[in-house]
């Protein structure tokens, strides 16, 4: 898909990595509604999410995110990571867009040894206006993130205030991304959060057709950094036969010491496994 | 070299030949050394205890209410049995209380019927299924004249001259059955609509007082067969909910796929798998399932009872 080809307000959950969106807000109130959307339904997706932004409104989208995502325990595990605009990009990332582009690079790398499937990027785009010279300097910079973001697979939403704006350059703005990321959240069918200690997963909601894939990778990238796992069905309201075929997949494929544990298993659930005789030697039951 | 199956029908008339019959059967098992499997009602179960005396303790009883809940569970209950054992014939006896047994049940009992003949064919079994001619009315006497091979009588066998071709008999149950105008009817074309559905048919199953662990379990039946209809099927992919007399039913239909094999989902899959379990599954947690093609499409009837007919 080419830059802008597309209007139509994308599928925050089933986001393909490396799309590139936008959104312009008129106040702080629709910017933290907006930021919070975006970073919701990512963590629920189980990638990592970085936010660049300032303090304070870091705690006024951690107020706002849907308490299905459990905002507190994503920063402590690590899901959640806000940083400053220096931090993120360096000082002056305008005069090395390559040096950017490899900040880029480090933070997916960084995400995946953490255990995370993908990155997604909200970037408040204040901190970088003064930086710009000229409009041409903001195409350039979004021309590059567009293509690395691409590459690397790093889906991102550059959050600029509607004020600062032109028209015209809000225009050529909206025409260097993917899309324009919505205000109004949906509640996904299905969290799956990565906790930290005990190392694993926790899931929240239903899990089925439209979903299972979701869970089936982020399993996997939590799996590739260590394969003693810990998986939190506490809230799991549902799973059909398919996700407990998955769960059994991937404990079936870890490697000699590797164990897959759920963790308060539904008499549901339990029914379901013993039906399906889809238990394995790695795949264990604590009440 | 193992002996082909052979699935026998006995027609007895009070407990006395009844336990002379199956007793009989078992015995001759037992003096050659086969295993002796049994699922029947209670009563069946005393009698046949008591005609055996000691050597019932060489035979495994499940109850009925057991063995054939859901129905389907008898090929489970059978293919484990047969698997503990593999290389020692096994003679099985197979009843259930036909009575109590629903409209829908009973269509889905003669597939069973007719159906084992081709399922087990290989097996290393002698089943033999008991029908209670003393009490049973003609219409599920008739069920066991044309399923069985081999006719049992004071002790001998002989072949069944009205045995019927199982192939011809499913395709003759595989009818679609429309879903009727009053149907509740969602459209689940997309996977996201499959929860949507799980909602309705907990909305709907409630409201016609069914227990909530038995919604569940159409619940989740509903789930794998959309999904079938989702990964096999042609959309548009409709879920109509309705009663029908004793059951109250959950009708998948999808508009594509062209004649589904009638002994999909009789046996769970044979490996452990990502896929092949969701019509295996709706016979475990449904009543009754009724599966049909017709030039509308795939019609996939779930039935569970309605209060009034639960047992």
């Amino acid at each position: 898909m080419s830059p802008g080809s597309s209007r139509s307000a994308p599928t925050l959950g089933s986001l393909e990595p490396g799309t590139h969106l936008c959104a312009f807000h008129q106040d702080q109130g629709q910017l933290t509604r907006i930021a919070a959307t975006f970073i919701g339904q990512g963590l629920a997706a189980g990638d990592r999410l970085l936010y660049v932004t300032t303090d304070e409104q870091a705690e006024a989208v951690l107020q706002a995110l849907p308490a299905h995502v459990l905002p507190r325990d994503a920063l402590a595990a690590g899901q959640l990571v806000v940083s400053s605009f220096a931090d993120a990009y360096g000082p002056r990332p305008l005069d090395d867009l390559g040096t950017a582009a490899d900040g880029f690079r480090s933070a997916a790398e960084e995400s995946r040894k953490q255990g995370f499937p993908g990155l997604r990027v909200a970037a408040q785009m204040e901190a970088l206006a003064p930086l710009f010279g000229s409009a041409e300097d903001v195409i350039r910079w979004e021309r590059m993130a567009t293509g690395c973001k691409r590459e690397i697979g790093v889906s991102s939403v550059c959050l600029y205030d509607a004020d600062s704006l032109d028209d015209e350059l809000a225009a050529l703005l909206v025409d260097e991304h993917a899309g324009v990321a919505p205000e109004v959240d949906e509640t996904p069918l299905a969290s799956f959060l990565a906790v930290h200690e005990p190392w694993g997963l926790r899931i929240l909601g239903e899990v089925d057709i439209s979903n299972r894939d979701i869970l089936h990778r982020t399993l996997l990238s939590r799996a590739a950094v260590q394969p003693q796992m810990h998986l939190d069905l506490e809230g799991l309201r549902f799973a059909d036969v398919g996700t407990i075929a998955r769960l059994r997949a991937v404990a079936a494929s870890l490697p000699d010491g590797g164990w897959l544990t759920l963790h308060h298993v539904s008499a549901a659930i339990q029914r379901l496994l013993s039906i399906s005789g889809l238990g394995h030697e790695r795949l264990r039951l604590e009440p | 070299m193992t002996l082909p199956a052979t699935h026998i029908s006995t027609f007895y008339n009070g407990a006395q030949q009844y336990a002379a019959e199956v007793g009989g059967f078992l015995r001759e098992g037992l003096e050659c050394g086969h295993r002796g499997l049994v699922m029947a009602p209670t009563q069946r179960v005393d009698q046949l205890r008591a005609a055996l005396g000691r050597d019932a303790d060489d035979v495994t009883f499940v109850e009925d209410s057991i063995a054939y809940a859901p129905q389907w569970n008898v090929y489970r209950v059978l293919q484990d049995f047969a698997a503990t054992s593999p290389h020692v014939r096994s003679r099985v006896v197979a009843e259930q209380v036909l009575t109590r047994r629903t409209p829908a049940e009973l269509v889905d009992y003669r597939r069973l019927e007719a159906a084992i003949n081709v399922v087990f064919a290989e097996a290393d079994v002698d089943l033999l299924c008991p029908y209670d001619a003393g009490s049973l009315a003609p219409h599920l006497l008739e069920i066991g004249v044309h399923t069985h091979g081999v006719v049992r009588a004071d002790g001998g066998l002989t072949p069944n001259g009205r045995f019927d071709d199982p192939f011809d008999m499913l395709a003759g149950l595989a009818t679609v059955v429309p879903p009727p105008a009053h149907a509740m009817t969602i459209d689940c074309s997309s996977p996201a609509d499959v929860a949507d559905a799980r909602r309705l048919v907990h909305a709907r199953g409630a409201e016609v007082g069914i227990a909530s662990s038995v919604v569940d379990d159409m619940a989740l039946a509903v789930t794998e067969v959309l999904t079938n209809a989702l990964l096999h099927g042609e959309p548009p992919v409709f879920l109509h909910v309705y009663e029908d007399g004793a059951t109250w039913v959950c009708h998948v239909m999808d508009t594509g796929r062209g004649l589904l094999d009638p002994f999909v989902g009789l046996l769970p899959p044979s490996e452990p798998s990502d896929h092949g379990y969701g019509l295996w599954l709706a016979r475990q947690l449904c009543a009754a399932v009724d599966v049909g093609t017709n030039r509308s499409g795939t019609h996939v009837r779930l039935h569970t009872r309605t209060p009034a007919r639960r047992a």
